[in-house]
């Protein structure tokens, strides 16, 4: 056991910390729109031609191909700059790519993973439905083979950037027949098709980052099938541990910047003398150590076992918690300046995000019953 | 960066847990409750050969010359058994004896004599002491220097029970300074050592009751299914699970800051004191509530698990101390 980086990592790090104080952008992110897509494909691109696109893809697939705790350094340096975790690229690079790399033909990986890497395409998913949330499997869009042609027709929701992506993996029912987890197809569908109709769904902090798609008679060739017409839900789980505990490393720096900014704040007004507000910095501080200590241990587990740990549950569990409690206490150091959206309301806003974060992504209490099932052998 | 224990790290922690097993299992601990000592003198002598008190120890100071990351590793095991005696102020003592000059009383703890702990209570020279029962000294830790007291110097002790069966505790009163052994923090930093195996008996602690509770969460049947299946018992359950995760993940980055010098390890070492002591204290709650009336018996282990994490939790001053320190250090690395 040890802490320290080897020489190489930390000549790595260096590395690192250097392109990107010199090539991240600096202005400021739209919010919405084609002008964020813009934004974040234009940081892609110089990812790509600097040849940083892809830390953890492989390199037969155009990637970096990292090892574990070089992604980790990419990711604490990155985290540094400030920037979102989660971003219009954040589906193509780390989940509709890994899962054409794991189960796509060649020909389709030799068309979209290049695209993806090279900041060309914005990908969006279509898995959710209004009536199939944690329950995924239970989706009813249907898709029907109708030549050489899928004709789709029904509704997703809470697909983020769907109104600036150009694809989706989109997960269908085609057979109504068996169970519901074998009549699922995968399938990569062109957002600008005719019959697809993008809504915006208006979050309660009041952006509109997610929408929900409606399907009209959407035909998509058979080709673009993934794996094969009804085993989409093995295509679908096939990328779950795709990155093995470092993704969430971004998440997780902010976070601990994020209450340091707190303790500089609650220090500047004077709050660290209420013994309440001290306490409470400093349980935030431990337990953001805690998650820190917790992402290190799993890099340092996944790096010697093929199959990933419990940490993935267990860090978007605890980061969720620890959000809410924390962006809670920063509004109260905020105080009633808090009440105003102004320039200035950047506390508030994330105070917001921060109940969407136990939702996304699976909820806590899906989060929790795969811990208790999966880690504690409890029953279903 | 490698937070994963070698194989021979691996062996250090199963063959404690095996020695624990067979000559320090819970039954033994509870056995000694109503005895003066709680310290079971063979397992004890057998422990000081195994190397246990000077497993962090250089050798030239004549311990093994393990990492504090083994002894947390150990000091798990410790936590997980629920051994009663004071192994943390013995570790540690052999250490201040070591470092503060009298390597025969540190040769004598490293061979099994023990060292109790002094809490300060209150006013000015008033302490509880922790098993100081048989003890020539106790360990008096604060994070700016370790001190050892003779216990004969010390006014006459008056036994207390204590919340927990399996802790001695008594109180006394120190009218005169006493011929101290003391090492400065800048010597050694005793404290951070401190709450790094505290944390890690705690961890052990959060461990064994997470285990207990979905143990009992999967066999117990109620309503013809097992109580495990609804959430309510389910989710408390792997909250267990994410404490006792999150305790052993600072526990390890604490203790491998200590070993490597980093300048966070003051607050590497109080954050998993207190993400540790959270996790003990609740684990061994909420295990209580999982088991039901049995959980609120003297006879169900439960009880002495969270009993023993109450002590933990004050040993090295409470959680509010913990966090107000904790507060005024600089920011981690």
């Amino acid at each position: 056991m040890h802490l320290a980086f080897s020489k190489e990592d930390n000549d790595f790090r260096d590395e690192v910390a250097c392109w990107l104080s010199e090539h991240a952008p600096t202005e400021r992110r739209p919010r919405d729109g084609l002008a964020m897509r813009e934004y974040d494909l234009a940081w892609q691109r110089a990812q790509w031609e600097a040849g940083w696109a892809g830390i953890a893809w492989p390199v037969e697939h155009g990637g970096r191909g990292l090892s574990l705790t070089q992604q980790l350094i990419w990711y604490e340096e990155y985290a540094r700059l400030g920037m979102k975790p989660i971003d219009a690229r954040f589906v193509g690079l780390s989940h509709a790519g890994p899962t054409l790399m794991a189960r796509a033909s060649a020909e389709q990986q030799a068309f979209h993973l290049p695209k993806i890497l090279q900041g060309d395409v914005v990908w969006c998913q279509g898995f959710s439905e209004p009536e199939a949330g944690s329950d995924l499997a239970s989706l009813r869009t249907r898709a029907v083979v109708d030549g050489d042609e899928l004709v789709v027709n029904g509704q997703k929701i809470w697909t983020s950037y769907a109104d600036v992506a150009d694809w989706q993996e989109l997960l269908v029912r085609t057979n109504t027949e068996v169970p519901k987890h074998k009549g699922l197809t995968w399938v990569i569908c062109d957002m600008h098709a005719p019959g697809i109709d993008v809504r915006p769904i208006r979050t309660l902090e009041g952006g509109a980052e997610f929408a929900e798609v409606f399907y009209d008679d959407v035909r998509i060739p058979l080709c673009n099938v993934v794996g094969t017409v009804d085993q989409g839900w093995s295509v679908a789980m096939s990328t779950l541990s795709f990155e093995r505990g470092t993704a969430f490393t971004i998440n997780q720096v902010q976070l601990s910047s994020t209450v340091e900014r707190l303790v500089g704040m609650a220090r500047d007004r004077s709050l660290l003398d209420d013994d309440e507000i001290a306490r409470a910095l400093a349980r935030a501080r431990a337990d953001v150590a805690a998650l820190r200590a917790l992402t290190y241990l799993g890099i340092s587990r996944n790096a010697r076992s093929e199959a990933p740990g419990p940490e993935g549950s267990m860090m978007k569990l605890q980061y969720a918690d620890l959000g809410k409690r924390i962006h809670r206490l920063a509004v109260e150091i905020v105080g009633t300046a808090s009440l105003a959206l102004d320039e200035d309301s950047y506390w508030t806003d994330r105070f917001l995000l921060s109940f969407g974060e136990s939702i996304g992504g699976g909820t806590s209490e899906i989060q929790r019953n795969i811990i208790a099932e999966r880690v504690l052998g409890l029953p279903r | 960066m490698d937070l994963m224990p070698s194989p021979e790290q691996m062996e250090i922690a199963s063959s404690a847990a095996s020695f624990l097993a067979s000559s320090l299992p819970i039954a033994r601990t509870r056995a000694l409750i109503d005895e003066v000592s709680n310290v079971d003198g063979p397992a004890w002598a057998a422990a000081a050969e195994l190397g246990w008190f000077g497993l962090g120890l250089p050798e030239p100071e004549g311990g093994v010359g393990c990492g504090l990351a083994d002894e947390a590793l150990l000091f798990r095991e410790i936590g997980r058994s629920l051994a009663s005696g004071p192994f943390i102020s013995s570790v540690l003592g052999a250490r201040v004896a070591s470092r503060g000059g009298r390597p025969d009383l540190a040769a004598s703890i490293l061979g099994g004599a023990r060292v109790g702990l002094a809490l300060p209570a209150g006013d000015p020279g008033q302490f509880l002491l922790l098993d100081a029962v048989g003890a020539e000294y106790v360990l008096l830790a604060s994070p700016m220097e370790a001190t050892l007291l003779p216990v004969d110097g010390l006014g006459p002790l008056s036994p207390v029970g204590c919340i927990d069966p399996t802790t001695r505790l008594s109180r006394v009163m120190c009218e005169r300074p006493l011929p101290a052994i003391t090492v400065g923090a800048q010597t050694d930093p005793i404290a951070q050592r401190a709450s790094v195996l505290v944390a890690a008996l705690e961890t052990g602690i959060a461990e064994a009751t997470r285990d207990i509770a979905a143990e009992h969460a999967k066999s117990r049947v109620q309503f013809d299914r097992p109580i495990g299946v609804n959430q309510a018992v389910k989710h408390p359950c792997a909250d267990m699970a994410v404490r006792a995760e999150l305790a052993w993940a600072q526990t390890i980055f604490a203790a491998l800051a200590v070993d490597e010098g980093r300048e966070d390890a003051e607050f590497q070492a109080l954050a998993a004191q207190v993400v540790a002591g959270h996790a003990a204290e609740q684990n061994a709650g909420a295990t209580i509530q999982v088991l039901g009336g049995m959980g609120f018996t003297f006879e169900h282990n439960a009880n002495l698990f969270l009993k023993r994490a109450y002590v933990l939790g004050h040993v090295l001053g409470d959680e509010r101390s913990a966090l107000s320190h904790l507060i005024t250090l600089p920011a981690a690395v």
